[in-house]
């Protein structure tokens, strides 16, 4: 048994599955969370349904916190952040801090899941006028709706007739750097659409697209069942701005199938922004020196066999920490990162006897 | 119509909160002077008293008040020369020192942009003439040109990054006996007018209250290097640059929203110069008819060379074949000066845009025909020999 234990920062599913890991093994976890709870960006950000399986997140959240919160190999530290960090693999001394009050731990390896924050529309893309247009929302927004089963404009309260969504705003965008796909965001549009359609059956809904990325079994699950069964519009085109006409919102583009420009009216429209660092994850990089890509996510240097490991020995990454994620992509690299701080801590022990 | 003021969104759980650590490149002014201290370049600092404004992700940008250098534009002298009298004009009213050099050259920007002309180094080079000529002076640069402004930008970049585009052109200005010297902050004269807005408003004479005004944003402020921008939480919640429409707030004209703003006014640089028809129906159907359906407006505002030639001068073509055009153009200073009582042809120039100007001033309660006389009764004196130009006591009287 190792007596130092492993430091876990972010206490959203990549760093609960983490946790849950290491205790499971009989190993000690110190847990850190900047929030007053567990659950991370889908607590958070108030999630509905989880991707693919419509799971209500909630209460998914709530049973990988279970796991852990009473959980003797595991010491959660809630409203608390990481403010310094020294030392090397077996031997970190790491300042966390909680409010004014500071406090030293050591640990034998660490492992960062402090996640993805959600693009900000208001940065770049402001010809989909976010902060301008009350009936401009994002998929964020759109998903508090849903839970609350509460879809109306915001500028009127009333149910919407015609809604769509804008795929890729702030994604796969070379114009604004962020040149990379966000991975998640074609499938969780065609999630909320289904459950559009299903609290709205008389709202008609648009997803425009340039490319449909439903990956592995998310085809069969979602993208079919919202175009046959839930009837969602699929249209392959460019929408290049959002323009206020009387009451209504104008989304003017280019139909790249029809190949002609096109403009049509809608009641709401839905930016499906993507994944970008969170500020906890470009602050956590610079504390532990690690390296990050130009996008400013923590870089795993281990290639395709090795997916968690950073460019500092025994700081180990997982989840949207480093790069686009899903769920399954989060909770595997968890498991992942897991097991190679174990491994770092033992082989450290070793060689110190 | 719609306010621009409608233009923000209510939802109470939206703010935009700009962190500059998210822009798209690196502060610039860092890498200035780290290259002063290896003495790469010297720095001409921005003079005192300056105002810091903030850039499109939060950046400070420092904009001087006065001791400023003008660097003129090409076009306005050679078409709308009110342009730049009414910025000389606001500065002497508001007791501001500036200096109007004779030794600037063209930035020859447009025929670069237009694919036409030159190469990497001999851009630089000219650029950094104009700033050794400025840094001469001890005065400041402050750039009349969007075009100018914007290249400059560009050619700033460059030179920060490429050491061997730095050792070509300092090779070049020391043939040329001119120091190396590159200005802390590249600075828009729009971006000045928007500084001092308030004092604008301060010296005001004439009501603008009665006046309906689209702005258009020249391309080369606010899509080149936008980061550096000046962008106003007030003014569209920091979603669209603040320039021109935070001036004509200060002096009381209501901004009218239409559906193309973001659309370029159709100079285009390749466009002017070699399919100018396609300029003159981009400028009249794409902008002054929508402007003109969307919101009626008496006026409408920009802040550069092109813009306000293309926006102005395309319309006679439209007018030819009776479509919906006829919305008078100026540019920021103008307007501004207008609000202090400029002379609308001694200063302003009017006559020299082609577009009916006159119902625009008559609202604003300018007798045109006696204004015209008094323009004429002035030149007078050029005709007959008394004098070879207007004075700046002539402009007033």
């Amino acid at each position: 048994m190792p007596e130092q234990p492993i430091l876990i920062i972010g206490g959203g599913p990549a760093g609960m599955e983490a946790a849950l890991a290491i205790a499971d093994l009989g190993y000690h976890a110190i847990l850190v969370e900047k929030r007053h709870r567990l659950g991370g960006t889908p607590d958070e950000a108030g999630y509905a349904a989880l991707t693919p399986d419509f799971r209500d997140a909630g209460e998914a959240m709530a049973e990988m916190a279970a796991r852990i919160e009473n959980n003797p190999f595991v010491n959660i530290k809630l409203n608390s952040t990481v403010a310094a960090a020294s030392g090397s693999v077996g031997h970190f001394e790491v300042t966390i801090q909680n409010g004014a009050a500071a406090e030293k731990v050591n640990a034998g390896a660490v492992i960062i899941a402090t996640g993805f924050q959600h693009f900000d529309p208001g940065r770049e893309t402001q010809q989909y006028g976010y902060y301008e247009f009350d009936d401009v929302i994002t998929l964020v927004d759109l998903e508090k709706m849903l839970k609350a089963h509460n879809v109306v404009r915001p500028s009127n309260g009333k149910p919407p007739e015609r809604l769509c969504f804008i795929q890729c705003v702030g994604s796969r965008d070379r114009q604004i750097g962020n040149e990379y796909c966000s991975k998640v965001c074609c499938g969780i549009a065609s999630k909320e659409a289904i459950e559009v359609r299903q609290q709205l059956p008389n709202c008609k809904v648009f997803i425009f697209y340039i490319d449909m990325r439903m990956y592995g079994y998310w085809e069969n699950e979602i993208y079919w069942p919202a175009q046959e069964k839930y009837k969602v519009n699929f249209v392959k085109g460019i929408a290049t701005e959002i323009l206020q006409k009387g009451d209504r919102l104008l989304v003017r583009g280019e139909d790249t199938t029809m190949g002609r420009p096109m403009e049509v009216p809608m009641d709401i429209v839905v930016l499906s922004v993507g994944m970008e660092p969170s500020a906890g994850t470009r602050e956590l990089a610079k504390i532990f020196g690690v390296q990050q890509n130009k996008y400013k996510f923590i870089e795993t240097i281990g290639g395709a066999l090795n997916t968690v490991a950073t460019s500092v020995e025994g700081v180990f990454a997982c989840g949207a920490a480093t790069g686009p994620a899903d769920l399954e992509d989060s909770i595997s690299s968890a498991a992942a990162a897991a097991m190679k701080a174990i491994a770092a801590v033992r082989k450290s022990a070793k060689k110190a006897e | 119509m719609i306010p621009s003021e409608a233009l923000i969104s209510k939802a109470k759980d939206r703010q935009f909160v700009r962190d500059p650590s998210q822009a798209p490149t690196e502060d610039f002014h860092d890498i200035l002077f780290d290259l002063e201290k290896e003495g790469e370049w010297e720095v001409q600092r921005v003079p005192e008293p300056y105002v810091e404004v903030e850039t499109k992700y939060g950046r400070k940008k420092k904009i001087p008040l006065q001791h400023t250098w003008h660097h003129k534009s090409c076009g306005q002298c050679g078409h709308i020369p009110g342009y730049s009298t009414s910025i000389f004009w606001i500065n002497r009213k508001l007791g501001l020192d500036y200096q109007d050099p004779t030794d600037q050259t063209s930035c020859t920007a447009w025929n670069y942009y237009a694919s036409a002309t030159s190469n990497a180094a001999a851009q630089a080079a000219v650029a950094m003439r104009n700033f050794a000529a400025a840094a001469e002076t001890s005065y400041f640069p402050i750039i009349h040109c969007g075009t100018s402004f914007g290249h400059y930008k560009e050619t700033r970049q460059q030179l920060i990054h490429s050491p061997e585009l730095r050792r070509k052109v300092r090779d070049i200005l020391a043939r040329l006996g001119k120091k190396f010297v590159i200005p802390e902050e590249i600075v828009h004269y729009s971006e000045w007018v928007h500084t001092v807005r308030d004092k604008i408003a301060e010296h005001q004479v004439r009501d603008m209250s009665m006046i309906r005004a689209t702005v258009h944003p020249a391309c080369h402020y606010h899509k080149l290097i936008a980061e550096d921008a000046i962008y106003d939480p007030e003014i569209y919640g920091a979603q669209r640059s603040a320039i021109i429409t935070g001036t004509l707030k200060a002096i009381g004209v209501e901004v009218a929203d239409y559906s193309t703003w973001f659309d370029c006014c159709g100079f285009g640089f390749r466009h002017i110069l070699v399919s100018r028809d396609f300029s003159r129906s981009f400028a009249t159907m794409r902008k002054i008819e929508v402007m003109k359906e969307e919101a009626n407006p008496d006026v409408t505002v920009t802040h550069d060379t092109g813009c306000v030639t293309t926006l102005d001068q395309s319309q006679f073509a439209a007018k030819a074949h009776n479509r919906n055009v006829g919305v008078p153009v100026m540019s920021d200073s103008q307007i501004a000066a207008l609000a202090m009582g400029a002379h609308p042809y001694k200063v302003l120039q009017l006559h020299w845009h082609s577009t009916d100007n006159k119902p625009f001033l008559q609202k604003v309660g300018i007798d045109t025909d006696k204004a015209w006389n008094e323009f004429e009764t002035a030149v007078e004196k050029l005709k007959n020999g008394q004098q070879q130009y207007l004075t700046w006591e002539d402009a007033d009287a």
